[in-house]
């Protein structure tokens, strides 16, 4: 068995006014995956890549051992997609869809099924027409957890859904984990959901991967600083800063590369540490791409 | 028996320093007996509803400090000596005091300006105290 | 194991626009209908009905089933089962052709067997290649659908395809054997009708054989 859910090695793909530049990916076996960045960077172009929709320029993808999109129809057996820009058929009804799914794919939980039809409050006979925004995406994701599949491919699945209902399916995505064959693939504009749920994350702006990597240890490497500057006193260039802001005699320093020794340095210097924060995925986020548009390198 | 963690992303600690002392503080009271048996990584992971990564390393650390021993095979338990609930109490009142110093120091008192402040502070739980009683 | 999500698909398809198949169906017997009337203005008035609806059909079948499942987003849901690209190609050859002859074939078996009962024979040939006609033009409509993928493209082919009818139905009946054939009582199928049959079979053929291949090298779905 391959220990690697999901790899992807110098992938390329040109398109006429964006472009996939050299992406290399790898998810572990057992393990769920956050995949973030601004729109159009590139994360939906790189997980159709993925399932074999669109074939890469270059590069390799092997997902659950597969080569795609040469061995995508083996590979799908074993996948649950679900993408913000999937429909269903909207003059049938769920239930409908229940039994298509269950037609096809032997995996099919039935009894799992009617759990979530209960838990998401959904109703088997009602037509998809007739559904809100965030019951029409808890019914797709009904369709892909109820199959257990071996890999869950997720393209925004919590985006506008109501707190409740984001609740409700982060709550089935962790279940997931329960089995440690399985593994979770998904990206999100929803930086408090990578953070929480997420064992690694990876970061893409404008078609190339930023930083992909563990995630505590990922934000264990970020941290702001907030120092009081006395007059007379100019900061040293450390290590490990991508930026400096200072107004008047307060100075906030954002660190990617955190060290243990960066406080001291700075008391060295004359400055006074006022306090040493933590960075939320969001304010990593942003700090993150700032960074990347302004061409500074690390 | 992870069901009542309650982990906040507004809480501005890690989510893994807030299970840290959550773990902690049942094992404080009690609630997880020296000893006893805890839910596997990957398990309190998803009763908690977060990452396996996180409870592996609040894991990684508890065991670090002497609260939690995993063993090969058999999974994690409580440490089983009897201090256990007194070595953290004793963890937290040393980076309690640790706190303490540095925003002393940011306020510029001196050592026996803090003795000052902490004996005035003692003077004033234990008055509270007694009026509660 | 695949061929069962083929063949669900083109049952999926089924599902979907039985409806629209069976009241088409039943209109064209309708239309039928008015020829048991016999006299001359229900007659054709009958027989203009009846090519509407075959026409009528020809062009909805390919929109609502082939273009409508881009538009509306359905493509991802389907890209997502256990298929590949050729195998949705020939799902959706399987259910667009197999629904529109099987309908075609009702239709065409009943408006002859009707003829034969109760009118000069001699209209019959010009009748099935009338009819060829619509079917040849439904085949070419439905390849361009599936092949463009293209909303505008399949809109043209419905232009063309309509618009070409009238013309083609001109050529055949200004040719005076032909048109002292169709007054007669006995079905003439002489080498004209037959080359002209042959070249619509030709063309049906050809339509389906070129769909399977360019589908075949498609390389992306979305």
């Amino acid at each position: 068995m391959n220990e690697l859910a999901v790899e992807l090695e110098g992938v390329c793909k040109s398109y006429r006014f964006f472009e996939l530049d050299d992406i290399a990916l790898q998810l572990p076996s057992g393990t769920i995956m956050g995949l973030i960045g601004p729109n159009g960077a590139g994360k939906s172009t790189t997980i159709r890549i993925l399932m074999g929709l669109v074939h890469q320029d270059r590069g390799e993808v092997r997902v659950l051992g597969h080569s795609m999109p040469d061995e995508q129809v083996a590979a799908k057996w074993d996948v649950g997609f679900a993408s913000d820009d999937m429909r269903l058929y909207d003059s049938l009804t769920l239930g409908w869809h229940m039994n298509f799914m269950k037609s096809i794919y032997e995996s099919w939980d039935a009894g799992y099924a009617q759990l979530l039809l209960k838990k998401f409050g959904l109703h088997a006979d009602q037509k998809i027409k007739g559904l809100s925004h965030g019951q029409r995406v808890k019914a797709t994701m009904l369709l892909v957890l109820a199959r257990r599949p071996k890999l869950l491919v997720l393209d925004e699945p919590t985006t506008a859904l109501d707190p409740v209902a984001r609740h409700e399916i982060l709550r089935e995505l962790t279940d997931v984990m329960v089995d440690e064959d399985r593994s979770i693939l998904f990206s999100s504009q929803n930086t408090q959901d990578i953070e929480q749920i997420s064992d690694r994350i990876t970061f893409i702006d404008r078609g190339r991967i930023i930083d992909s990597m563990d995630k505590e240890a990922y934000l264990d490497r970020w941290r702001r600083l907030r120092l009081e500057v006395p007059v007379g006193v100019a900061l040293p260039a450390l290590p490990g800063i991508i930026g400096i802001r200072q107004t008047g005699r307060l100075a906030v320093v954002i660190a990617n590369a955190f060290e243990a020794d960066l406080p001291g340095a700075y008391e060295n210097s004359g400055a006074r540490v006022q306090a040493v924060e933590n960075m939320t995925l969001e304010e990593i986020f942003v700090a993150n791409v700032e960074r990347s548009r302004e061409g500074v390198t690390v | 028996m992870g069901g009542s963690f309650i982990i906040s992303q507004a809480d501005k600690r890690p989510l893994y320093l807030q299970i840290m002392e959550q773990i902690r503080q049942r094992i404080a009271v009690g609630d997880w007996a020296s000893g006893q048996s805890i839910p596997s990584i990957r398990q309190l992971a998803v009763d908690i509803g977060v990452s396996v990564i996180t409870v592996k390393r609040a894991y990684l650390e508890l065991e670090r400090d002497g609260v939690i021993v995993t063993r090969q095979g058999k999974g994690s338990f409580v440490a089983s000596d009897a201090h256990v609930g007194t070595r953290i109490r004793e963890q937290e009142l040393a980076q309690h005091l640790e706190q303490a110093v540095r925003s002393a120091a940011l306020l510029g008192l001196s050592p026996k300006d803090l003795e000052k402040r902490i004996r005035a502070s003692y003077d004033r739980v234990a008055d509270a105290e007694k009026e509660s009683v | 194991m695949n061929g069962s999500v083929v063949r669900q698909l083109a049952l999926k398809d089924w599902r979907l626009h039985r409806l629209q198949v069976i009241l088409s169906v039943a209109a064209g017997a309708a239309a039928l209908g008015l020829f048991q009337i016999g006299r001359e203005i229900p007659v054709v008035l009958g027989a203009t009905w009846f090519f509407v609806t075959l026409v009528l059909l020809a062009c909805m079948l390919p929109m609502s089933n082939v273009v409508n499942e881009r538009k509306k987003h359905n493509l991802a849901f389907v890209m997502s089962l256990p298929i590949s690209p050729r195998q949705y190609a020939m799902a959706k050859i399987l259910s667009t052709f197999g629904m529109f002859l099987v309908s075609w074939a009702i239709l065409v078996v009943a408006a002859v067997w009707l003829i034969e009962a109760r009118f000069p024979h001699g209209v019959i040939p010009v009748s099935v290649v009338l009819t060829g006609l619509v079917l040849t033009g439904f085949c070419l409509m439905a390849s361009v659908a599936i092949v463009s993928e293209s909303e505008g493209w399949a809109t043209a082919a419905i232009i063309v395809c309509n618009s070409s009818y009238g013309v083609i139905w001109y050529l055949i009946i200004r040719v005076p054997e032909t048109a002292k054939e169709v007054g007669g009582a006995v079905a003439v199928w002489s080498p004209r009708v037959l080359r002209i049959l042959a070249t619509e079979a030709a063309l049906v053929i050809f339509c389906l054989g070129l769909t399977f291949y360019l589908q075949s090298r498609k390389r992306d779905f979305i």
